[in-house]
């Protein structure tokens, strides 16, 4: 029972990181229907530069793990915003239905290969901020870090839908998310709202960067697998769905943490896939997608 | 303030609009009629910017605002009651019309009182008011209708375009949506009105443009054709 509950703890941790980077895909989709599918190394991208600010690999450390948040936060959206600049805007401005995924797959590769050359191909100790001795609770051991990690991930997801439903801006990028045209309409630049969902979804994708790295090994590979789960979980959850993603992160990362103890680490990738799968067939728009009201 | 000059315009490869020339005076209601497909909504849409013109020219109050971006000219001063009503589904009521005041809350157009601006426009539709904090998507049509032109007057605009604005509605908000239009003229309100009630349409308006696959047939005063015996004929028949 006690092994149960600390295979929960661990896979709540991990969940919320699914979680954090599959609100990004959704961030994303909703404003263009398009998505990054870099998110993975927007998010690897994110611990390096944390890691080179906060640790010692480029003659560091220069900043203590908190004042390095905003600095890569700032770094995720320049990243963020080059990607939809360089890899998404042609392809919407041309119409083109497939374009975009082409492009944020190869500059997914080309961000993958930078990083190996800077920082090499080996994975990288980071420095945790926080004590690494275990807490003990329920009569389970939680780490520090995963507690930021869970709260972290709470509040960068409650924060964006403050600013989406307080902010006259947010409310801009729903409006652009239900009618494009509609929105254009209002005086809102929605090709300028875009870039500011792809700014957002890697700004996000790097703070979950720098969340997990203490409790993982940072390096440039360390994005592909993470980015491909947590497009799972955004769509086993609903890419339309806030509450989707948090419940669907969960299911993945306590699925993975029990398989892995229980049947193998070989099949720990295994359930989430199925349960994608099942999705797929059964409820495609996600188990908590819903289809838009339209009226005509 | 709006003229339309030799306006081509239409998607893909077809033209749907072959040069279309059309004045809108300062303080006055302009109704633009026509059979379906004649391309009344593309007018409306090459004008607004959701899409760019072929060739022609467009001016808003004597500037070109010809093939800008939609959200450019809508801060020029042009509000678009869109054909269908467009609102936004998943905001509230509120937040439709105070998004409508975007420009303004982003001082690229003059601020002025927002709040005071929308207690007006609850105040001319008052059957939104206790709508205020539902989402718009689950208003029936009508009140859609009512959101779309509330949110079209928040830009403070110097001309309105309403397309259709008693489509799909019953007689009895026909009516309603008529009486709002002559309210909004009475405050000297610019409009351009596209509708298929042409009766009605041509005794809210000043001056009418009749268009005939792409071309304008006829303009003239609206007392002119609603007495025009082909106008009669054509639009005025069977409509009223």
């Amino acid at each position: 029972m006690e092994i149960l509950i600390q295979l929960i703890f661990s896979g709540i941790a991990l969940g919320m990181i699914y979680a954090v980077i599959a609100f990004g895909y959704q961030l994303t989709f909703a404003t263009s229907a398009t998505l990054n599918f870099g998110q993975g190394e927007a998010l690897m991208l994110g611990a390096l530069v944390g890691l080179s600010f906060a640790g010692n690999v480029l003659g560091g450390p220069y900043l203590n793990f908190w004042m390095m948040i905003p600095l890569v936060m700032v770094f995720g959206a320049l990243q963020g915003a080059l990607v939809e600049f360089i890899g998404v805007r042609p392809a919407i401005k041309i119409k083109s239905e497939f374009g975009w995924i082409m492009s944020t797959i190869a500059l997914a590769i080309i961000f993958k290969n930078v990083a190996e050359n800077i920082w090499g191909k080996d994975d990288l100790k980071f420095p945790s901020p926080v004590s690494e001795a275990p807490l003990h609770f329920l009569g389970a051991n939680v780490l520090p870090m995963e507690i930021i990690i869970v709260v972290g991930a709470l509040a960068m997801m409650l924060a964006v839908e403050i600013f989406n439903r307080k902010s006259i801006y947010g409310k801009a990028v729903v409006a652009t998310s239900n009618d494009r045209d509609a929105a254009g309409l209002m005086g809102i630049n929605t090709r300028l709202v875009i870039t500011f969902s792809y700014a957002l979804s890697s700004m996000t994708a790097a703070f979950a960067g720098v969340l997990i790295a203490p409790v993982t090994l940072t390096g440039a590979t360390m994005g592909s697998v993470l980015g491909l789960k947590a497009f799972a979980v955004a769509i086993i959850g609903g890419l339309t769905s806030g509450i989707g993603v948090i419940v669907g992160g969960l299911i993945l990362g306590i699925a993975e943490t029990t398989t892995g103890f229980y049947i193998s680490t070989g099949y720990k990738d295994v359930p989430g896939l199925v349960l994608l799968l099942l999705v797929l067939a059964v409820k495609p728009a996600g188990l908590f997608g819903k289809t838009a009201i339209k009226k005509v | 303030m709006l003229t339309i000059e030799n306006l081509h315009a239409g998607y893909d490869k077809t033209e749907v609009l072959h040069g279309i020339s059309i004045d809108v005076p300062k303080g006055k209601v302009v109704t633009l009629i026509g059979s379906n497909g004649a391309g009344k909504t593309t007018t409306m849409r090459a004008v607004s910017g959701m899409i760019r013109p072929r060739s022609g020219r467009v001016t808003l109050g004597g500037k070109e605002i010809t093939g800008q971006d939609s959200f450019r000219i809508a801060r020029a001063g042009l509000a678009h009651s869109p054909e269908g009503r467009r609102v936004f589904p998943t905001l509230s009521v509120a937040d439709n019309i105070r998004l409508g005041a975007f420009p303004r809350y982003t001082r690229s157009r003059k601020r002025g009182d927002i709040d005071a601006d929308l207690d007006k426009a609850m105040e001319m539709f008052p059957r939104l008011i206790e709508r205020r904090d539902q989402l718009a998507g689950t208003l029936s049509g009508g009140e859609q209708q009512m959101l779309a032109i509330a949110r079209a007057l928040m830009l403070n605009p110097e001309v309105v375009l309403l397309d259709e604005p008693s489509m799909g509605l019953a007689p009895i908000l026909v009516e309603e949506v008529f009486n709002i239009i002559r309210r909004l003229k009475g405050e000297g309100i610019t409009m351009l009105l596209v509708e298929q009630f042409a009766a009605a349409a041509l005794d809210v308006a000043d001056y009418g443009y009749v268009l005939e696959n792409g071309r304008i047939a006829v303009h003239g005063s609206a007392d002119k054709l609603k007495n025009d015996p082909a106008v009669r004929a054509a639009y005025l028949g069977g409509s009223h």
